[in-house]
């Protein structure tokens, strides 16, 4: 008799063991079950994001009347030529030390053909150059006060004082700025805005789609030239001119 | 679902009253997690210390603009009590750790302990949205060590508040939804960062 009370008991005490268990199991698939949704909302939300960033995002990429890939309405001229034959494009990275070396050859060529050859300056801020980027929002960012030519120099100028460096310049390039006078308020905001970043990869894409891989890449009238010395590229603006 | 008002009502009471609510869960995640924590805390304070000795030294956590240890630690808000942030996370994650093994190995710890552990993280989860919200945006970086610190002490933080709570009956439904919470806490932070870096991430496309 005992005996099978306590067999009875055991069973009990399975069954609601076996129960609870049961229930726990439930409540973990229900827990798991609305984490996991909420998961997919997130994941479905993020895909309808990045399709409507590609397609609204291919639309800038569009060539308008009187653009090229080479150069846009908005790129940025240091000098113009009167009769636009010639139009002479570098993609330069500010934090490149080849772009500085060439930096006096092509202030030399603008005095030199002042008039006769436009010269025209895209970003091109490489990945590897940790302040590459934020020294082309600042140049756009001074840009946007009509002083991107001042801020261009200027960062050749300093090269050595900022590049080359894995910590944010930003103290630096504000410095400039304020040395240029600038707006502060406008520059500060322009510096830090998505629009100035924008802007600048626009002018990365462009490079890429042209075949642009290192800085500084020249192009002359859309012909990509690699001029190794000062008569090389004289040599090259001379037949463009003649031709 | 299928079950009568009256049963569900005898199930949440002799919930309430079984305690633990996640017997094996707290512990393993507290080892686990302690010992995640412990890991980043502690790489983090010898690259510190390699930065100190070489100023020029550059973290192998520094990949990119967007995820850079070094601009991270050379910031102000990386002292915020006057000393590296990392030191407090070694002696921190090492408690956590140690509490987890020792209920692991079955241990029962009186009310007061769990209290102490819960003022603990709730110091840390506390800290650590403040370093979230330096790091996006003040400091417009992010560190991947520092990261991981941040995954691990919000889990932390929720489990162990759960588990003080398990006696309010108002716990009692978190407790069996736990993981929501803590799945849209993961999501807010992968949006903000996301949105915060959009136009960096879209570049890498």
């Amino acid at each position: 008799m005992p005996d099978t009370q306590g067999r009875g008991q055991t069973a009990k005490a399975k069954i609601s063991k076996m129960r609870e268990q049961e229930q726990r199991a439930r409540r973990r698939r229900k827990n798991l079950a609305v984490s996991l949704s909420v998961i997919g909302v997130f994941a479905v939300v993020l895909a309808a994001v990045f399709v409507v960033n590609r397609v609204s995002g291919s639309q800038p990429a569009d060539i308008a009347a009187g653009e090229s890939r080479y150069v846009r309405a908005d790129s940025h001229k240091l000098s113009v030529a009167a009769d636009g034959k010639v139009t002479l494009v570098e993609f330069l990275d500010f934090e490149c030390e080849a772009c500085r070396a060439y930096f006096p050859v092509v202030e030399d060529l603008r005095k030199e053909y002042a008039g006769k050859v436009t010269f025209v300056a895209r970003y091109f801020p490489l990945p590897g150059h940790f302040n590459g980027e934020r020294a082309a929002r600042a140049v756009e960012a001074a840009a946007g006060q009509g002083k991107f030519e001042a801020m261009y120099q200027r960062m050749y100028e300093t090269q050595d004082q900022w590049g080359e460096k894995q910590v944010p310049a930003d103290e630096v390039f504000r410095g400039f700025a304020q040395a240029l006078a600038l707006d502060m308020t406008a520059w500060e905001k322009a510096y830090n805005a998505p629009a100035t970043l924008e802007r600048i990869n626009k002018d990365v894409e462009d490079g890429k789609a042209v075949g642009v891989a290192g800085t500084p890449t020249f192009f002359l009238n859309g012909e990509k030239i690699e001029p190794q010395s000062v008569d090389d590229f004289k040599a090259a603006i001379d037949a463009a001119l003649a031709g | 679902m299928q079950h009568s008002p009256a049963e569900s009502l005898t199930e949440e009471a002799e919930e309430a009253e079984a305690g633990d609510p996640f017997p094996r869960l707290l512990p393993w995640l507290l080892a686990i997690g302690g010992l995640a924590g412990l890991a980043a805390a502690f790489t983090l304070s010898v690259e510190k210390i390699a930065l100190l000795k070489d100023p020029a030294y550059v973290p192998s956590c520094s990949l990119n603009p967007v995820l850079s240890c070094g601009s991270v630690m050379n910031t102000p808000q990386a002292e915020a009590f006057g000393f590296p942030n990392p030191l407090l996370g070694v002696a921190g994650f090492a408690i956590v750790t140690t509490v987890g093994v020792a209920l692991l190995a079955g241990a029962a710890l009186p009310r007061w302990f769990w209290l102490g552990l819960q003022a603990g993280v709730t110091f840390g989860v506390v800290f650590v949205h403040w370093l979230i919200y330096q790091s996006l945006y003040v400091i417009g970086a992010l560190c991947p060590y520092c990261m991981v610190v941040w995954a691990v002490t919000v889990p932390l933080f929720w489990y162990v508040t759960l588990h003080n709570l398990r006696r309010l009956r108002t716990a009692q439904s978190v407790i069996e939804y736990h993981a929501v919470p803590l799945t849209l806490w993961f999501l807010a932070v992968i949006a903000a960062i996301g949105v915060r870096f959009w136009s960096y991430w879209s570049t890498l496309l």
